[in-house]
């Protein structure tokens, strides 16, 4: 059964949620993609693995930390290493799925920026650059991007690409040496995939209540649009109950 | 043989100039007590290595300790950024080598191992290569697998001067066991010439000997061991204490301004005499008392 009542936040979580497939390992940060993936473990992927990079996997927090680097985060782990351990012998090996990545900017080809913005040869302000999101960019077999939907947000050419998706599209990726690559753009308005052939972003589907003109007129370029746009699968009402009650009952990772 | 030194004897071993790797990571077993005291004895021009920026590299490059920052990006969580170092960069004042986690990992780990090179898919593409090629090129080189053919991309090892590493528990030779995930410490350690081991708790050799697989830290490797409670402060210890979330907001909310910073160094590290005058200045065991981790919880 569809919920009626959720957020949009909820929608975004659901929806990334279900990217996960039973039996795959989940590389996530802190926010939106604990949330998804705990969801998933908790529904139609019991056998999910989920790492943080700094060294944990499967923790079950009962906390919600401010995070990684938050003892939370880490409650009832089933390992506590290290980098090398996970970025290095896991996702560097080849063996992580998914990685769940968000930032200041992405673009039209999900390469994405955590970085700077402005002119990195003029007058710049810096942020927080990539930790473990280059990484897991470079090497996880499926990137899946969760960012708000705003033009500011969604450019047709981010201003520093601190995580590589298919660089200026085409073949571009591949010339570099990187396996894998972005395969959706979640954000709170639609769902974007990649064109096979181009690598550029393509509509998939349009939230309820949201309106193709939102989605266009909320970007900063406009990507491609299939002739039929679906309407994205709703929330089921125990995915939200979940949520609300079990995942993130202080409701801080829903801000 | 005893390594058991005091915070000023520690800090006092390492000349301006160094290359210090630190154990912190975001607001988690950083070397506040130790950034402290180097920031009072006036040491200075420090390269400092970690692989997601800290709390204590913040506080050093604040500090106008720090000439260069090895790092893969950080934050202090969602207590804010890491203003000192983004002020740095911004302003010219820092030079950042600026890489991702893995590949600051990967330089330790080829260091620890006394590889000349380590190749990394990392990095490849992205602008973070771009730049790192025009402020460090010495550090990164593209070549040819021997065996595939394929372009790598290699980095060059990291060789600290010293690796000053937060522990919960080390005996006075300096073994010593971190509690908790490690991030990039066994490989800082490993990688770096010594080790300066502080410590929130010291115990007999025999108890180590009794869990020696627990050992991350060899003592052979350690020139100093400081045994000082709260030494993290206002960063956690896991299975010790908690953040100070109170603290840490007063930081990231001082640290918006070059004036806000200042009278925070004045109040909390240049006012105060030591360690033991800081822990007064923050309302002694009164306030620290409640930060004291659940035992089940580590927090």
């Amino acid at each position: 059964m569809y919920a009626e009542d959720y957020t949009f936040f909820e929608l975004m979580a659901v929806a990334g949620a279900r990217e996960l497939k039973d039996g795959e390992i989940v590389a996530v940060g802190i926010g939106l993609p604990v949330v998804a993936s705990f969801l998933a473990k908790r529904t139609h992927a019991p056998h999910l693995t989920i790492l943080f990079e700094l060294g944990i996997v499967d923790p079950e927090p009962i906390h919600t930390g401010v995070g990684l680097a938050d003892p939370r985060v880490w409650y009832r782990a089933k390992v506590m290493s290290s980098f090398v351990d996970m970025l290095g012998m896991v996702l560097h090996r080849g063996l992580v799925d998914v990685g769940f990545l968000g930032g200041l900017e992405t673009d039209a080809y999900g390469n994405l920026n955590t970085t700077l913005l402005g002119d990195p040869k003029g007058k710049f302000t810096h942020f927080v650059g990539s930790g473990g999101a280059n990484d897991i960019a470079s090497s996880a077999k499926r990137v899946v991007i969760i960012i708000r939907h705003e033009a500011r947000k969604l450019k047709e050419a981010v201003s520093f690409v601190t995580s590589p998706g298919y660089l200026r599209g085409n073949g571009a990726r591949q010339a570099a040496g990187l396996p894998g690559g972005p395969v959706r753009v979640i954000t709170d308005k639609a769902i974007f995939g990649f064109d096979p052939q181009s690598k550029r972003l393509r509509l998939e589907s349009i939230h309820p209540r949201v309106t193709l003109e939102d989605v266009l007129s909320s970007m900063g370029f406009q990507p491609l649009v299939p002739d039929q746009v679906p309407v994205t699968e709703p929330p089921t009402v125990e995915q939200i109950r979940l949520i609300r009650e079990e995942i993130d009952p202080e409701r801080i990772y829903a801000g | 043989m005893s390594k058991l030194a005091t915070l000023a004897e520690a800090v006092a071993s390492i000349p301006s100039g160094a290359h210090v790797a630190l154990s912190g990571f975001a607001i988690t077993r950083c070397n506040m007590a130790f950034a402290r005291e180097v920031i009072r004895q006036g040491i200075r021009h420090l390269t400092v290595s970690q692989c997601v920026g800290a709390m204590d590299a913040d506080l050093l490059v604040g500090a106008g300790a720090v000439d260069r920052m090895i790092y893969g990006g950080g934050s202090l969580d969602r207590f804010g950024r890491l203003n000192n170092v983004n002020r740095g960069i911004e302003s010219g004042t820092l030079i950042a080598e600026e890489y991702s986690s893995l590949s600051v990992a990967f330089r330790y780990l080829a260091g620890a191992l006394g590889l000349p090179f380590i190749p990394i898919r990392s990095l490849r593409g992205s602008d973070v290569l771009a730049r790192l090629q025009q402020i460090a090129p010495e550090n990164v080189a593209m070549v040819q697998d021997p065996f595939t053919g394929e372009e790598w991309l290699v980095l060059r090892p990291l060789v600290p001067d010293v690796a000053v590493v937060q522990v919960q528990v080390a005996d006075e030779e300096g073994n010593a066991w971190i509690y908790g995930p490690r991030w990039d410490n066994e490989e800082q350690v490993k990688a770096s010439q010594r080790v300066i081991v502080i410590t929130e708790q010291l115990v007999p050799t025999e108890i180590i000997r009794r869990d020696p697989e627990r050992t991350v830290i060899p003592g052979f490797k350690v020139s100093h061991v400081v045994h000082l409670p709260f030494s993290a402060h206002p960063t956690s210890v896991y299975r010790v204490y908690d953040y100070d979330a109170e603290h840490i907001r007063e930081y990231a909310a001082a640290t918006r301004t070059v004036e806000g910073f200042q009278a925070y160094l004045e109040k909390y590290v240049l006012g105060v005499q030591d360690h033991w005058e800081y822990l007064e200045r923050i309302g002694g065991m009164k306030h620290l008392t409640p930060l004291l981790a659940d035992p089940i919880l580590g927090y």
